[in-house]
């Protein structure tokens, strides 16, 4: 008798733990459907189960970083040490229109979105770049 | 940087479809599509931009080019 309560007060307690917790660490399946407005994109608690439609909520320095780690590795750059937050494609690391196609491109695969050629046309310099990817709810 | 024309913007456009295009293909060879890509491109860079016949001509032969390469059968590249 005593060895079927046990598993029985053990699953018990299992079932109602989730209710005392805090939200965010509940088991997904079991309050999807309420999930999206718990967890605001600014939360910083920690997150046990991922949410592939809530906003990332990239930072200036992350963005600017991650670009700016993308440029360091590109071969046409020329003088990485005039590489900067302000630095202009063209005036500043000397690079030309088709290079400026291929930075915006790998930015694009780097942030998982898709940049329509007209905003990409008006991409110059790291600084745009980073505003455009901030403008972005999806980049990630 | 000036502004660009139209003919520039074409050029761009095109070299844009090219590279999105490379990303389709198999991962082991893709490499050597964007090589053969920054390579043709980057060739004829140096054409006067006034050259309105010559940039036309290989913008056409550009695409048409594209439109060959761009079939799932191709899946490697001779690099150069």
């Amino acid at each position: 008798m005593f060895r079927t309560t046990l598993p029985r007060l053990a699953r018990h307690l299992v079932y109602s733990a989730p209710r005392y917790q805090a939200p965010i660490a509940r088991p997904i399946a079991r309050s999807s459907l309420f999930q999206s407005t718990r967890i605001t994109p600014t939360s910083t608690a920690f997150q046990a189960a991922r949410c592939y439609s809530a906003s990332a909520g990239l930072s200036h320095e992350e963005v600017q970083g991650r670009i700016m780690d993308l440029l360091k590795n590109f071969d046409k750059v020329q003088d990485v040490s005039k590489l900067n937050g302000e630095s202009h494609f063209h005036n500043d690391l000397g690079l030309d229109s088709l290079d400026t196609v291929e930075v915006v491109m790998a930015i694009e695969e780097e942030f998982s979105i898709e940049i329509p050629d007209k905003e990409a046309d008006a991409i110059h310099s790291i600084k745009q770049a980073v505003d455009y990817i901030l403008a972005q709810p999806d980049a990630h | 940087m000036a502004k660009i024309s139209g003919l520039q913007r074409e050029v761009l456009s095109l070299y844009r479809q090219c590279l999105r295009a490379c990303r389709k293909k198999p991962a082991d060879t893709r490499l050597n599509f964007y090589n053969h890509t920054r390579s043709e491109f980057h060739r004829n860079s140096s054409i006067n931009k006034k050259d309105f016949g010559t940039i036309e001509y290989l913008i056409r032969s550009g695409r048409k080019k594209l439109e060959t390469y761009e079939d799932p059968g191709i899946r490697n590249i001779a690099n150069l």
